[in-house]
């Protein structure tokens, strides 16, 4: 073994590169390697929230981070999913809910069991076996009392400033030093970056660079071999637009992505207001024309805080060359549609953690997080597109056109299984599990076709029972938990009776 | 689903009673009907009679008794594989049914281990493996099912007579429904448009129609590779051994583990049973003539031969589709990989357990037909890579079979995850496929493959304190398992098979 790496940089912005510094000043900072900041000016705006899956409890576990600190400091507000309307046709919206999947019995899920209900008459539909789903519709978060484990989790909507600010107070008092800065030069020799030279010419080595930047991947950007591959010709909108309105009361549990002619419209509900982001496509609709259109979309005056960019969605084809890895948008971008932004930093720093290179003189770890990485975008770009891909809005160009057009094959095998038997192929590195799936699939519209022949081995006395139990479980439960404003309002006090939150 | 699928299954060694079985005990018989067609007159291969931990979760599937299956077939626990001479010649190692190091830790606990090799820990990675250490001592007990106990950390398998195993599911398929037709199949009738299998008509002259047909005829693949004209992929160039030769002797030490020993052209495994102990040598023709193997198996058995050694032809490799048209291969019908990490029945088992979900109607769903294909390339491929692991990592040089795997080219998937474990003792997961990293880890180390560097995440720990830390807990382990039952004892009391001699197959078992 030559030499152990003894300086990380993290070179970035906001959130992303926070998260980046804490958690590797909680695992290899321990073991006396030093970790750097640069703090790149700001990316973000004051209307711009993070929209986050439940997960990002664990990584707050994991670093230490108190929960109550995202209610108290950063307008969280505990969602159990997220509604989607307006993308099949006069259909009713569907929540995904952010549920965590009993185990199965004797290998069949409950979809299995659904399936065949649904070919026998059931009519309810299937979100309404969703814990997380019937919560959100009740304006319920899904937690008890007592702190009993529950088959369902919250995410959380932040104030991106906010939450920002928070991370990077808690990182410094870690001990990690930042400078705030930006680049003048990037020193390359090879596939490895010598130094980053800042604007007031400080030249900064490491053995290992971390790219935090986001989208404008300051680093990884001019490495070799990392260029884009766009996905566009699969994800067609272009232009995204961040705005606030006021704050909805009662607060829902829940939020709300709501398609139109051009694209779509969310509305992510926070403490103080409520964000309101739109996606759309440039060739389909100009920026003033959405921004008039946007109150009537949104179905709420707007501020005057709007703020329009462009929206690339694409995958860099390395996500780590040389001493330079790329975390979260930095390796690819992806719209806000599912809420995983900060959890493909998350997904990425945990990568880079089990990756972590054994020394600083080669580093073959890059090859396995590239195919990781890679593979993880993937994934996540197909639950994006299945949102496109079986949209019922007929006779609009843009819809008929994500209608109709071929999904990568990735992302088709799992419709023809689904539609086939209600089964969703599951590749390594997926972030949304078989349930998520089923959930976006079936809330789209697609009715599976045959169900999984060992349902029939059960008597339909005990199918209706079984049916009918998961209900009256799932009625109960969201019964006992409290809605989002008592959630909130109870924070402090259970963070003082020593209970955690989540 | 309003008529019943008619499934007919073509042979009944361990693939086809296997299959029976799950079929008629999964899926009532209003929705499907399963028939077999068996010869007496054809032997069958009997592949396995050592077996891996997920036939457990089968079993369980089925709703078969553990107790009443062991005596049945004269069964006995299996913690895993040791391996003798592979890595070098007087190495010895055990790849364990449990993780090295304490539960939930498997991602971080080699690296710390590797790093207190290097501050003086001495002893081997085995000695944190509990079930390395059980096996080592010839104890066995149940595993403890709750987490935190330092007994959770492992599971079992078995070892028993294949034979026996599929006669005694076939008496369970017989009363749960499953019509079995004996003789032989004379001509395969197809759809001429679509090749389809219409019927199989037997030399009674009776014939035999369904809609789906399970081919699990072994080697000769008379269904999907005769009749469909299914390829073969040869992987012979990796795993290069073709032949097997056979033979029982009687009963041995109750090892709770396999034994592979590696010979002058291929390996030798040693299966303890109830009543006697399975012996064979896989080996290549091209490094030995089947007589001197045969003569070489039959010099290094420790108890008296029950029987002449039998001889059994193959290549290593499996069919480019195990689903084509209206038949599915289960078995040796579908591909063959040796024996050496008792991976057949588990190959058998998860072509069943993933056909059941997919299980197509009267017409065939070529979707269904499509990701099963996927699912079991993917399983034939990460075990094939396993397999070649042993073979590659060798640093033997007294033997021509050596020298030439250990400088064979293997896949890229392989070269890449030897690499990097060589550079960062790094272990790539993946999410279908068998072989956890507790594996992968127990083959590499085993095997010579000492990683130049370890991950700097194990290195938060003090120094002493970790050396300290890692001592405490093989104490742990021994001290455990100590206090266990002797695995004959065990098995005494557990399941042991009634005393009379069981019935003595011909057929050579693999």
């Amino acid at each position: 073994m030559t030499r152990r790496i003894e300086q990380v940089v993290v070179v970035g912005a906001d959130a992303p590169a926070w998260m980046a510094a804490a958690a590797l000043q909680h695992s290899v900072g321990a073991a006396g390697i030093r970790v750097r900041v640069i703090e790149l000016p700001t990316q973000l705006h004051p209307a711009d929230a993070y929209s986050a899956l439940p997960e990002l409890a664990r990584f707050h576990h994991r670093i230490g981070l108190g929960e109550h600190l995202l209610f108290s400091r950063c307008k969280a507000v505990p969602v159990a999913g997220r509604r989607f309307s307006n993308w099949s046709g006069a259909a009713p919206p569907f929540i995904h809910g952010y549920d965590r999947s009993p185990p199965p019995a004797a290998g069949l899920g409950f979809t299995q069991l659904w399936i065949k209900g649904r070919q026998k008459g059931l009519r309810t539909d299937f979100e309404n076996f969703s814990l997380a789903s019937v919560a959100a519709k009740a304006g319920h978060v899904p937690v008890t009392a007592g702190g009993a484990e529950l088959h369902a989790a919250f995410g959380y909507n932040l104030d991106a400033g906010a939450y920002s600010t928070l991370l990077r107070h808690f990182t410094m008092s870690g001990g990690v030093e930042s400078k705030a800065a930006t680049i003048a030069d990037v020193e390359i020799e090879g596939d490895r970056i010598i130094a980053v030279i800042l604007n007031d010419g400080e030249r900064v080595e490491a053995d290992l660079f971390v790219d935090a930047s986001g989208p404008h991947a300051s680093l990884i950007g001019r490495m070799p071999g990392a260029d884009v591959e766009s996905r566009r010709e699969w994800l067609p909108c272009d232009r995204m637009l961040v705005a606030s309105a006021a704050r909805l009361k009662p607060l829902p549990a829940f939020s709300q992505i709501s398609a139109f002619r051009h694209g779509w419209v969310g509305l992510f509900p926070l403490q103080d207001r409520t964000a309101v982001v739109a996606a759309y496509d440039s060739r389909e609709t100009s920026d003033q024309a959405l921004l008039e259109d946007l109150p009537a979309l949104a179905n709420m005056p707007i501020g005057g805080d709007a703020i329009v960019s462009d929206l690339s969605q694409g995958i860099r084809r390395r996500a780590w060359v040389g001493n330079c890895v790329a975390i979260g948008e930095s390796a690819f971008s992806l719209e806000p549609l599912d809420g995983a932004q900060l959890h493909i930093v998350h997904y990425c720093i945990s990568q880079l953690m089990t990756l972590f290179p054994a020394e600083a003189g080669a580093f073959p770890e890059a090859q396995l997080y590239d195919r990781i990485i890679h593979r993880l975008a993937i994934n996540l770009h197909d639950f994006q597109l299945a949102h496109y891909k079986l949209n019922r809005r007929f006779d609009m160009p843009f819809w008929d056109g994500c209608r109709n057009a071929p999904v990568p094959e990735t992302l088709q095998r799992k419709l023809d299984v689904f539609t086939a038997r209600g089964r969703v192929p599951l590749y390594d590195d997926e972030v949304f599990q078989e349930q998520d799936w089923e959930t976006l699939f079936i809330g789209h519209g697609l009715m599976p076709q045959s169900y999984d022949p060992r349902v029939d081995a059960i008597p339909e006395q005990e199918h209706i029972a079984q049916v009918q139990a998961r209900m009256n479980d799932i009625a109960g439960l969201v019964e006992a938990m409290p809605s989002v404003d008592d959630f909130i309002a109870g924070v402090d006090q259970r963070q003082k009776e020593g209970t955690t939150v989540g | 689903m309003s008529e019943p699928l008619d499934i007919v299954i073509l042979g009944g060694g361990t693939a086809g009673w296997m299959a029976a079985t799950a079929l008629v005990s999964l899926i009532p018989q209003t929705s499907c009907r399963v028939r077999l067609i068996e010869s007496e007159e054809i032997g069958i291969v009997g592949v396995g009679e050592a077996t891996f931990p997920e036939i457990r979760n089968f079993n369980d599937a089925i709703g078969i008794d553990e107790a009443e299956m062991m005596r049945a077939t004269n069964a006995a626990f299996k913690l895993g594989i040791q391996f003798v001479d592979w890595g070098f010649k007087g190495s010895r190692y055990i790849h364990p049914f449990g993780v090295h190091g304490p539960v939930g830790m498997d991602h971080i606990f080699h690296h710390r281990w590797l790093r207190a090799r290097r501050l003086g820990l001495k002893g081997d990675i085995q000695d944190y493996s509990f079930a390395a250490q059980a096996a080592r001592d010839c104890r066995f007990e149940l595993p403890e099912t709750r987490s935190t106990r330092i007994d959770s950390a492992y599971t079992y398998a078995y070892h028993f007579d294949a034979g026996l195993y599929a006669v005694y599911l076939r008496g369970l398929a017989e009363r749960r429904g499953v019509v079995r037709t004996e003789g032989k199949v004379k001509d395969v009738i197809q759809d001429p448009e679509t090749g389809d299998i219409l019927s199989l008509r037997l030399e009674s002259g009776e014939t035999i129609s369904g809609d789906l047909f399970i081919d699990c005829s072994g080697f000769r693949s008379l269904l999907l590779g005769e009749t469909l004209g299914v390829g073969w992929e040869d992987w012979s160039k990796w795993l290069p051994c073709d032949r097997a030769v056979a033979v029982p002797s009687e009963r041995d030490e109750l090892s709770p583990y396999t034994r592979s020993t590696a010979m002058e052209a291929g390996w030798r495994w040693r299966i303890p049973l109830q009543h006697r102990t399975g012996n064979g040598y896989v080996f290549s023709t091209s490094f030995i003539e089947e007589d001197e193997a045969a003569t070489s198996l039959m010099r290094s058995l420790e108890t008296k031969a029950l029987a002449e050694p039998r001889m059994l032809k193959f290549q290593a490799g499996r069919r480019v589709l195990n689903w084509a048209n209206n038949c599915v291969a289960i078995g040796l019908a579908g591909g063959f990989l040796e024996p050496l990490e008792s991976t057949s029945i588990y190959l058998i088992q998860v072509a069943i357990m993933q056909l059941v979900p997919l299980l197509p109607g009267r017409s065939i769903d070529p979707r269904l037909r499509d990701e099963f294909n996927r699912l079991i390339d993917l399983q034939y491929e990460r075990i094939r890579d396993f397999l070649i692991l042993h073979y590659k990592l060798n640093s033997r040089k007294d033997a021509e079979i050596w020298r030439y795997c250990a400088a064979m080219d293997v896949p890229e998937s392989l070269t890449r995850k030897i690499e990097l474990f060589r550079h960062s003792a790094i272990i790539e997961r993946y999410r279908d496929g068998l072989f956890p990293p507790t594996s992968w880890l127990s083959v590499f180390i085993g095997q010579g493959l000492m990683p130049e560097g370890y991950s700097p995440l194990a290195d938060t720990m003090p120094g002493e304190s970790l050396v300290a830390h890692m001592e405490a807990f093989r104490a742990d382990i021994s001290d455990r398992v100590e206090e266990m039952r002797r695995h004959e004892r065990f098995i005494d009391l557990y399941c042991a098979a009634e005393p009379a001699v069981a019935p003595m197959g011909t057929e050579v078992r693999l």
